[in-house]
């Protein structure tokens, strides 16, 4: 038997194309070049970010272990989450790896299960040494295989 | 050369961390917007929705308070809400299939998930502007449709279509 829903669909007005005009002919590589040389400016002057994050991150860590709740595990997720997204935009692949590694445990681990201290600190110390010596290509192998160890800890604590 | 005047654009920019509104916010500068709001926290960016109503809003995902996909919601449904149509473009480092779809089912119209590029904000952008879904008005739903966009190559069923003509009848 099929569901009956009633639904209404239409077109809106098209005010942003009203408003900015122009003709849809490809991407614009002016622009584009503009913006290209302009972020790896900023990338530059952001050299400091990570270290902001890096902070951050272990003041979740702090806030989560002296009172593991409900909202500090948020706070924790929210934190190696941002770094993830941060981290893989501002050149540094590897803490964006170990950081996605991170909120993937946190965010998949059922809530009433607990979070284990010594797993989320392995992860922070590795971020920070991977900040600390500037790893900035994934050709490193041993932070590559601390990663990877890393995200073997995860997925055996998320299958068991 | 789209010869888009971007410059009249206005584009709010919301995100928890300084230093990827600061990039976005960049890139759009050097798109040529000018008039580019920026907010730290969902309610901030309610309280700039209802004030300035931009044209297009950059909203991030995870925030503390507000999060990006309860401000998508407010601005689809909330009585209080300037435009309900505008476009929103959700930036996030979320990346799984299942994130996706909430995001989509919360009104998006396009995602980008991060790591940013400058090539991914420009075909978004231009996507809000060439290609606007339609709206959706269900029981349970108001936003961009959230199937495919129109393949003018497709020749199948329209099968949306044939159900809103059914549902008017």
């Amino acid at each position: 038997m099929s569901r009956q829903q009633p639904i209404e669909l239409f077109m809106p007005p098209n005010m942003l194309k009203a408003k900015v005009g122009g003709t849809h002919a490809g991407l614009d590589m002016a622009a584009i070049n503009r913006a290209e040389s302009a972020m790896e400016a900023l990338k530059g002057e952001f050299a400091t970010w990570a270290q902001d994050d890096v902070r951050r991150l272990v003041t979740a860590r702090d806030a989560f272990a002296a009172d593991p709740d409900k909202t500090t595990r948020a706070g924790l997720l929210r934190a190696a989450h941002d770094m993830k997204g941060q981290a893989a935009t501002f050149n540094y692949p590897l803490i964006a790896r170990v950081a996605g590694s991170l909120s993937h445990l946190i965010h998949d681990l059922p809530e009433d299960a607990p979070l284990a201290l010594g797993l989320v600190d392995a992860h922070v110390n590795a971020i920070h040494v991977i900040y600390r010596d500037k790893v900035m290509d994934l050709s490193n192998r041993t932070a590559l295989a601390l990663a990877q160890e890393l995200e073997a800890r995860v997925a055996e604590t998320l299958g068991a | 050369m789209s010869g888009y005047r971007f410059d009249r654009l206005k584009i709010l920019v919301v995100d928890d961390n300084v230093h990827m509104r600061k990039l976005v916010v960049t890139i759009l500068q050097a798109f040529g917007v000018i008039q580019i709001f920026e907010a730290e926290s969902g309610e901030r960016a309610w309280a700039i929705l209802r004030e300035f109503n931009p044209d297009v809003v950059v909203l991030d995902w995870e925030m503390e308070g507000l999060s990006g996909l309860d401000v998508v919601k407010m601005i689809r449904t909330d009585p209080q809400t300037p435009n309900p149509f505008v476009p929103v473009i959700m930036l996030t480092g979320h990346t799984h299939i299942d994130r996706v779809r909430q995001a989509r089912d919360a009104g998006i119209n396009e995602f980008i998930a991060k790591p940013v590029s400058v090539k991914t904000m420009m075909s978004r952008l231009m996507s809000v502007i060439e290609n606007p879904r339609p709206f959706v008005r269900t029981k349970s739903y108001f936003g961009p449709c959230r199937r495919r966009r129109g393949n003018p190559e497709y020749r199948g069923p329209e099968r949306r279509a044939e159900k809103a003509a059914q549902a008017a009848e």
